[in-house]
């Protein structure tokens, strides 16, 4: 009987998967990773998957480089249309977690316990790596990987430098071992060239993977409250921290410097530590198989990554400290999205390729296909011992430089720290980012940055924290109340048709218009009118559609000009800055050109075809082409190529990073728009067409030189053009999105927030984190502005554009 | 400091004393040429002048230390040049200052009181404007810099420049003197400012195509940029020992493949080889299933028992040798030897490397079916969009324009003020109507709403039905046709050039379309190509060539309806005002 009823049960879903496809097998769509030619032992695991399991196909999709977008996770998880599984950055899932994003495994996890032994068991992981996928109590992701951080030290750049070491008092056989020797040891090994640029760093703290978090955790300083509800990103610990990145910026001449210094950076054989540019540098052990693939006779070792002195010497503070040396570490895990067509499916998957079996299969494919290769298989960390330990054990290169390097990396799992598990990982993470970069170019002082950057952190945590305040209301309501203005409006709309009393024939004809232009009332009730409303409401509400909604009142509003004050004063900088010098510019070099094929002759179809070329170029192709033309290295960007060889010679000076230095970002998007000024140019040439010969033979009698006749005739001629394109250009500016997009990958906002453009923002809360209620009140907003910007526009315009009588 | 600035102000009297000097000496030609009793004294007087205040300026910037405060390439001639790097606000802070001279100037020299009330009035203001933008600029904390620089100039270079103007000056003298000469001379200035201008705005097309024809190891030189594309050359070789297949998989695609695994059975165990997406993928099949293909070999340069030889890569062995087979000369070709790939110099010559296209392609995702699927989705937004638009807007601006009903003057100023209606405010929401209705991850929400008319399309149209006269409806009317009749067949035909210029626009934006695609499709199956082109460029970003060969395909389109309809383009422009971008 109960077999029966278990057997009924299935058959629904026997039925969907039939439906499915057309082989009878479900499809396993996993998001994050990529099958290609380097991924041989991910292959295997497929296949070894598909085989025990022959109901299920497996579907890899890589969508896009380093793993998963965040905005286009989200964005499917919301729509409806999630993966199955999603190989997700652990750090991150307690983000995902919260906002409701990701299915906890609990319940898969007990109900599998016993049953099956591939079923994954806390206990086989570090616990550190285990507890960095759970959030609130659940687990939500089982671990795969773990990466620890090393220090990496060139011993031949050491040996070239012996002398001068010695002289310094240190020993060149072997690393620094605390920060103080780290910045005594990177100042011997620091050159500069004679312009005072950077020829060979010692050591840049943020180079390679360290971020502030090794540092700050070496000296106990944790982000967050034990709690989960106050943000400590400022700590004395912190800051002290913060403090030797700076003094060992400062080493380097600067922050500006060793950016500079490091675009100029190259990978493969060139890489920076190969090549021995850097002496030592912090990073994890994903770097291992490809040092041996460009480096395979470099002379290198690798250390605990130096600590603090006291906690070296185990005094002060740290008297009474166990462990010497800290590392840190994140790494992949595995998740469910919510809303997951396949969860049976997905889970067998994770069970299976996170187990000690599978993780051994993929580990003995890539083997092989190293192998096969010519090059040596290097092991990675795993964040489950046993997999780690035997992989270890089995494929371990046989030269003993990469076998120590990947046994310390096994070893300091057991000493890594790992970043809070917390909602806010992602705003404490880019904030802590920021902090970084503010306290080393010297902006702020460490405090200050780590202060602002809390603030900011702090802010999200009580957004969501204290966000049970504000009363849930129904959605349906105010569904229901539009849907009923909109039913009065329509009666009254009749009403009001019906008093007109027309005659049959008028009628016939109204009917008819109503015809026609009802595709345009629907789109506009739909597309436009229904929209509007809904942002104006969500304004003030906080909605993250897969949680409830919240009315909050007024407070995104008061939000966007108080905790994001310095994020939209700084967007609107940057639009009035492109606006007040890009849209000029532009007009310039448009009227510039238009001028001069308007007194040639002949020619002009030929000329106006390549001025005008540009312009319909499309967007993504022109950004990511001019990317490369202003690379900032001149043996690879076209106009560094050039500068490198006049003003550089003649001036003496660097060319400048364009799209990698603050200063430079925005002349550079300018730059990509003034390629662009051809189709400026076009509505010039009609504007100096439609100019009266009479007037200027009027000028020409009065005595009037050419010069004069521009600024006299023709300049308050064209004036309608002018600010109709100013007009145009600043709103273009406000909305400028594609480039900056595809210019920073969509992660971050350029460097020194210099891309950080309002449309831009509003996309990243909206799409990034669902933030509906805060990004529909910025929306609003942008509009607000757009309106006083034409606003003002419109009465300078009285002043002084000229509009032909009688038009 | 102070040497910054003693060498700003001594190179600007260099520069201006002599260009003082070549204005005496430009006016002393004229004087010679001149008849004119009167002009000639006038010109006497002014090269004078400009000779004396040239020759003083060429003295006080003798007398100043003009030093770069750096070391300077050694060269015969070296000419100061002066660069002043100052923030915005400081340049308009001295703008202002100098407005205020010029208007004190213009009051003193005033003929009456009340003129020269009103320019010290305007003096005041660019004071007051002045005051302000130093107190900013003082306030940044920003600094203004002045770069010192020399351009160094061998005697040769230093003398054609020297030549080159004197030459136009002379010119520009003669010209001045005829009328007709006069035209040429401005017709010669105008044409060569074009053709610089063109070739400008031409060399980033020339860098993208010539990068995307490019190996990848001459992406980057230490002489700098290589602008004729090399290709390394390789020769097709029937490998015994390595032979490389050709595969069907079992979902139909035809792939090239190497044998990793004879089994016991007979069967083998191939490894895909091409294209990229698949690369490492293992299949089994039995012999007769697969056909053996020639492989394309690389030549390279290499030493065999002490002599030069042009050799081939047959094989790329597991320890990281090449199995070569010699090429030339004649009494080795066919010897095969083992060398380290250090020891051998790839064989290039000049030509174009068509591969980067055919490679761009194969990196896709398998979903992609080699950039087909992106092409059919674009292609499906660009018909749908133009049909929908095209339809929907030209009804609706029918009935705007042609028909009398009640409500129309205030529904078409609710029309009119939504153009003002930025897409930001109604982003957010239409993605939820989207959701709802199951449409995230296809492509309707990127076509579907161009079937409900835009605002500024259908303002448009309504401009040129208003411009039909009405005697061609009447006549229509009287014939007995319905609206929908005279719509489509009287109507309609009368606004084929708006028609077509709306058209482009659409094609244009539906081409172009990124935001779109970005936030509602996600898998490759649906992906158009624009957001593709930016997917690939994070996916293959150190590879050059291959994106400026995946860029170049994704606006050949474009570019091909460009030159086609360049008239509706440049009449779209004319039309709307706008720029298109």
């Amino acid at each position: 009987m109960r077999r029966g009823t278990r057997f009924l049960a299935l058959l629904p879903l026997l039925l969907l998967s039939g439906l499915a496809l057309a082989d009878g097998r479900q499809t396993v769509t996993v998001w994050g990773m990529s099958l290609g030619p380097d991924s041989q032992g991910l292959q295997d695991v497929i296949r070894e998957f598909e085989r025990r399991n022959p109901e299920y196909r497996v579907r890899i999709l890589s969508m896009g480089a380093g793993g998963m977008n965040p905005q286009k996770l989200m964005t499917a998880i919301v729509g409806k249309v999630p993966p199955d599984v999603i190989f997700q950055d652990r750090f991150s899932i307690s983000d995902w977690a919260s906002r409701g994003a990701f299915r906890p495994l609990d319940d898969l996890i007990e109900r599998d316990k016993g049953r099956d032994p591939l079923t994954p068991r806390p206990e086989q992981y570090y616990p550190a790596f285990w507890q960095e996928a759970c959030y609130g109590g659940k687990v939500y992701g089982i671990p795969a990987s773990a990466d620890t951080r090393a220090l990496y030290w060139n011993k031949k750049v050491f040996r070239e430098n012996a002398a001068e070491l010695r002289a310094a008092g240190l020993d060149p056989n072997r690393p620094p071992r605390t920060w103080s020797e780290t910045l005594a040891y990177s100042k011997v090994l620091t050159k500069f060239n004679k312009d005072g640029s950077l020829r060979q760093a010692g050591f840049i703290p943020n180079f390679g993977n360290s971020w502030l978090y090794l540092y700050a955790f070496q000296m106990n300083a944790s982000f967050l409250s034990p709690d989960g509800r106050t943000c400590t990103l400022y700590t004395p610990e912190a800051e002290e921290a913060l403090q030797f990145m700076v003094d060992g910026y400062k080493l380097l001449g600067g922050y500006e410097q060793a950016q500079k210094f490091q675009s100029t950076f190259q990978s493969g054989e060139n890489d920076p530590f190969i090549v021995g540019k850097i002496a030592m540098k912090i990073d994890g052990d994903w770097i291992i198989p490809w040092m041996a693939l460009y480096a395979p006779k470099l002379d290198f070792a690798t250390a605990p990554p130096p600590v603090p002195d006291d906690r070296f010497h185990h005094r002060g503070r740290f008297r009474n400290e166990k462990d010497t040396f800290i590392s840190w570490a994140g790494g992949f895990a595995y998740a469910i999205p919510v809303g997951a067509k396949n969860v049976e499916g997905g889970w067998r998957f994770i069970k299976f390729v996170t187990s000690t079996e599978g993780r051994l299969i993929d580990m003995q494919g890539q083997n092989s296909l190293e192998r096969k290769r010519g090059r040596t298989y290097m092991p990675r960390v795993s964040a489950q011992i046993e997999a780690g330990r035997l992989g270890f054990e089995r494929f371990k290169p046989s030269d003993p430089r990469w076998a120590n390097t990947i046994k310390l990396h096994i070893d300091l799992a057991s000493v890594s720290r790992i970043r809070p598990a917390t909602f806010v990982a992602q705003v404490l993470w880019d904030e802590h980012v920021r902090a970084v970069e503010n306290a080393a170019s010297g902006r702020m002082t460490p405090k200050e940055a780590l202060l602002a950057g809390q603030r900011v952190v702090q802010q999200a945590l009580d957004e969501e924290l204290g966000k049970e305040r504000f009363p849930v209301i129904d959605l349906r309501l105010p569904a229901a109340i539009g849907a009923g203005g909109f039913l009065l409006g329509c009666a009254l709309l009749v009403a009001a048709y019906r008093r007109q009393r027309l005659g049959r024939l008028a009628r016939h004809e109204a009917w008819a218009a109503y015809l026609f232009v009802s595709p345009w009332v629907v789109g506009f009730v739909v597309f436009t009118l229904g929209p509007m409303l809904a942002s104006l409401f969500f304004s003030f509400t906080q909605y993250g559609v897969l949680t409830e909604a919240r009315w909050v009142g007024v407070k995104n509003f008061v939000d966007l000009f108080t905790l994001d004050k310095q994020n939209i004063l700084k967007s609107f900088a940057n639009v009035l800055y492109l606006g007040g010098i890009g849209v000029p510019l532009g007009l310039a070099t448009g009227l510039a050109v238009a001028l001069l094929l308007n007194s040639a002759v002949r020619g002009m179809r030929y000329y106006r075809t390549m001025f005008y070329m540009p312009a319909i170029v499309p967007g993504v192709a022109s950004v990511v082409l001019w990317m490369w033309i202003l690379n900032a290295d001149p043996n690879r960007g076209l106009i560094n190529f050039v500068w490198a060889r006049t003003i550089s010679e003649w001036f003496g000076t660097q060319p400048p990073g364009w799209l990698t230095v603050e200063a430079w970002a925005k002349p550079s998007l300018i730059l990509m728009g003034l390629w662009g000024a051809g189709s400026g140019m076009i509505l010039w040439l009609a504007g100096l067409k439609g100019i009266p010969s009479t007037l200027y033979e009027a000028a020409a009698i009065d005595g009037a030189n050419p010069r004069q006749q521009f600024w006299a005739v023709t300049l308050p001629q064209l004036s309608p053009i002018v600010f109709f394109n100013t007009v145009m250009g600043f709103i273009g500016a406000l909305q400028q999105f594609e480039g900056v997009y595809i210019i920073t990958g969509g992660n971050g906002t350029g460097p020194g927030d210099s891309l950080l453009m309002p449309v831009y923002h509003l996309f990243n809360n909206g799409f990034k984190y669902f933030k509906m209620g805060y990004a529909s009140a910025l929306a609003w907003v942008i509009f607000a502005i757009i309106l006083v910007l034409t606003g003002i526009q419109f009465l300078l315009a009285r002043k002084w554009v000229h509009y032909e009588a009688g038009r | 400091m102070s040497g910054a600035l003693w060498f700003l102000v001594g190179t600007l009297a260099l520069w201006a004393g002599w260009i003082a000097v070549a204005r005496a000496a430009l006016l002393g030609v004229q004087l010679a040429m001149a008849y004119d009793p009167e002009r000639r004294a006038g010109r006497a007087k002014g090269a004078w002048l400009a000779l004396a205040v040239g020759a003083a300026l060429l003295a006080i910037a003798q007398g100043l230390p003009i030093d770069p405060g750096r070391p300077v390439p050694e060269a015969p001639v070296r000419i100061p040049l002066v660069w002043v790097l100052m923030p915005f606000t400081a340049w308009l802070a001295l703008a202002s200052l100098a407005m205020v001279v010029v208007r004190i100037i213009h009051a003193v020299s005033a003929l009456s009181p009340q003129e020269a009330r009103q320019k010290l009035g305007a003096a005041a203001v660019w004071l007051a404007v002045g005051i302000g933008s130093f107190w900013l600029f003082r306030r940044s904390g920003d600094e203004a810099v002045v770069f010192r620089g020399v351009l160094p100039l061998s005697y040769v270079g230093a003398f054609a420049l020297a030549v080159l103007f004197v030459a136009t000056a002379a010119l520009m003298v003669v010209t001045a003197r005829s009328h007709r000469l006069r035209g040429l001379g401005k017709g010669v200035a105008t044409h060569t400012a074009l053709v610089l201008g063109s070739v400008l705005f031409g060399i980033p097309f020339v860098w993208l195509l010539v990068t995307s024809f490019k190996e990848s190891r001459d992406m980057v030189s230490a002489d700098g940029i290589r602008w004729v594309p090399r290709v390394w050359v390789t020769v097709p070789y029937d490998d015994p020992i390595d032979p490389l297949f050709e595969v069907r998989l079992d979902d139909g695609r035809v792939v090239q493949a190497n044998i990793a695994e004879k089994l016991p059975n007979g069967r083998v165990i191939l490894e895909v080889y091409r294209p990229f997406s698949q690369q490492g993928l293992r299949v089994e099949r039995s012999m007769d299933e697969i056909r053996r293909i020639p492989k394309d070999c690389q030549v390279v340069t290499a030493t065999l028992e002490g002599r030069k030889v042009k050799a081939f890569i047959a094989q790329n062995l597991m320890d990281g040798r090449q199995r070569l087979r010699v090429l030339e000369p004649k009494e080795l070709e066919g010897r095969e030897f083992l060398a380290q790939p250090s020891e051998t110099e790839p064989y290039m010559v000049t030509g174009l490397r068509w591969q980067n296209y055919s490679d761009a392609l194969q990196f896709l995702p398998p979903e992609a079916n080699y950039g087909l699927t992106y092409l059919k989705n674009t292609l499906i937004l660009v018909a749908m969009g133009l049909l929908g638009t095209l339809l929907s807007s030209a009804l609706v601006a029918y009935g705007f324009a042609r028909l009398r009903w009640p409500g129309k003057g205030p529904l078409f100023t609710v029309m009119l003020s939504t153009m003002m209606l930025p897409g930001a405010v109604t982003l957010l929401p239409s993605f939820l109507i989207f959701r709802s209705l199951g449409w995230i991850d296809t492509l309707y929400p990127m076509w579907v709403p161009a079937f409900f008319a835009s605002a500024f399309n259908v303002f448009l149209l309504r401009q040129f039905f208003l411009n039909i006269p009405m005697e061609l409806e009447d006549a229509a009317k009287i014939d007995g046709c319905s609206y929908l009749r005279t719509f489509w067949q009287v109507m309609l035909p009368q606004v084929k050039p708006a028609l077509a210029v709306i058209a482009i626009w659409t094609f244009m934006g539906a081409w172009n379309n990124f935001m779109g695609p970005l936030i509602y499709v996600s898998s490759p199956e649906n992906m158009p190509i624009a957001y593709a082109v930016q997917l690939f460029q994070s996916d293959r970003g150190g590879e050059p060539g291959l994106i400026m060969a995946f860029a170049t395909m994704a606006m050949l389109p474009v570019l091909l309806v460009f030159f086609l309809a360049q008239k509706y383009f440049i009449e779209g422009v004319q039309l709307t005002g706008l720029g298109g971008r």
